[in-house]
């Protein structure tokens, strides 16, 4: 039903050439690994895709049945995990995931709130400040905010990012639930988060 | 799960709907916080005290009441809007919260809803500074009617001005400067209008028609509408 494509994308910042010539298409079910080094543009790509910067040349496009979705509109279709990213840390975990449902027009009651948050082994913590969540949590709540509007493709920069072994199961049964009818793309340099990559692009090559 | 959820549950969003889910978030916020309220009133309530003490009503001649009173109540109402609103976007950036409001949130709906937070911030201003001014200063208005709609009205014009600069100036680096530099000769014309008005409701001297008012809600209208054409711009990278 959805699909991306991403032409001959160039990323230049002045003068330092952070990368150049990535093309690649996704269908659903798919999941794409981004690996290189620190500074290589794993993150950079990831934000191009989702629509927050532009790329120096190339072009990313998302289809939904055969019909292309314009670019302002793309962003919506997208959740999104990154370590540069916060949600409001003077609202509690379920005041955010509400507030980002109805900032997206999703019908969505507190049941199906508490449920995001289940999944991402939240319950106990759902009227907690986030700004007393420890890092861990703040990047499970990350995860929970990234689905509930439940995107066709799902861009997960450093997923694993302060997350410990029940945390890391949790990144691993959203990807496999994600492949049922979605596309994921990942970027990361640790080898268990790149290896749930179907295909991987590498950026330090 | 299931796919495609997502198209057709948006269709019944509308920008307003967002703007207001938005502007409740803010004020949540604020509530819990209270950096904006805090830096708006200490600055209006410092600057208020200072002038009824030093100027208080009796140094400042009958005739030049009008006029000057006007003076001071827009210049402690706009440099005390300038110290605060600003933070609608500021606090957006710094708290890296910006990124995830682009990804869920259409550009327009941002601006309506930082604007009817930024109005709120404003009323609630007007609602505590005008009545105190006019108690601690003793200042006569012969008509109440033209000077409230000034005031909001005037208000109204501040509140769309200063929003579309605190989004120009978010991801500057010097944004406290930036932010007076760049709001001062945007309001200028509203203020002098605004003093006008209140002056004239002071005196008593009614034009039919309110001119001044009509002029600052022409002015609020303008600023809105270009701000919602001009604002996609500014939010895109």
């Amino acid at each position: 039903m959805y699909s991306l494509k991403v032409n001959d994308l160039c990323k230049h910042y002045t003068e330092t050439l952070l990368f150049k010539n990535i093309s690649f298409e996704l269908h659903p079910g798919e999941v794409m690994a981004v690996a290189g080094w620190n500074g290589s543009g794993k993150s950079t790509l990831l934000r191009i895709i989702a629509g927050l910067v532009r790329p120096t040349s190339g072009k990313v496009e998302m289809f939904f049945k055969g019909e292309s979705i314009p670019k302002e509109s793309r962003r919506r279709f997208v959740g999104m995990v990154a370590p540069a990213m916060s949600l409001y840390e003077e609202l509690t975990a379920l005041e955010n995931l509400e507030f980002f449902c109805k900032v997206r027009g999703i019908a969505c009651d507190r049941k199906s709130c508490l449920e995001m948050m289940e999944r991402a082994g939240l319950t106990d913590n759902t009227h907690k400040l986030c700004r007393n969540y420890s890092s861990g949590m703040k990047q499970r709540l990350k995860l929970a905010q990234a689905l509930v509007h439940r995107p066709p493709l799902l861009l997960l920069d450093e997923p694993g990012c302060n997350l410990d072994s029940k945390g890391m199961k949790i990144v691993e049964s959203i990807i496999s639930a994600q492949r049922q009818w979605g596309m994921t793309v990942i970027a990361s340099n640790e080898k268990r988060e790149v290896d749930y990559g179907d295909r991987i692009i590498n950026l330090s090559e | 799960m299931k796919s495609g959820r997502w198209i057709t549950e948006t269709g019944s969003s509308t920008y307003l709907s967002e703007a207001v889910a938005i502007w409740l978030r803010d004020l949540r916020g604020e509530f819990r916080t209270r950096y904006a309220v805090n830096a708006i009133l200490m600055f209006a309530v410092t600057t208020l005290i200072a002038v009824s003490f030093s100027i208080g009503s009796f140094r400042i001649g009958d005739a030049e009441q009008p006029f000057l009173y006007a003076v001071l109540l827009w210049i402690i109402l706009v440099f005390s809007a300038l110290s605060g609103l600003s933070r609608s976007f500021v606090k957006e950036e710094e708290a890296g919260t910006m990124d995830v409001l682009k990804l869920s949130a259409r550009p327009q709906a941002v601006f309506l809803g930082k604007l009817f937070f930024n109005l709120t911030l404003l009323g609630a201003l007007e609602l505590i500074i005008v009545p105190a001014f006019i108690t601690m200063m003793n200042y006569e208005i012969q008509l109440p009617g033209l000077f409230t709609a000034m005031v909001i009205s005037g208000g109204l014009g501040l509140g769309a001005g200063t929003t579309i600069v605190a989004a120009m100036i978010a991801q500057a680096s010097a944004r406290g400067a930036l932010f007076s530099v760049l709001s001062f000769p945007l309001l200028l014309p509203l203020m002098i209008t605004a003093i006008k008005g209140c002056e004239k409701a002071a005196l008593g001297t009614n034009n039919p028609g309110w001119p001044e008012v009509r002029i600052a809600i022409a002015y609020s209208v303008v600023m809105i509408v270009m701000s919602l054409f001009l604002f996609p711009m500014i939010w895109e990278e």
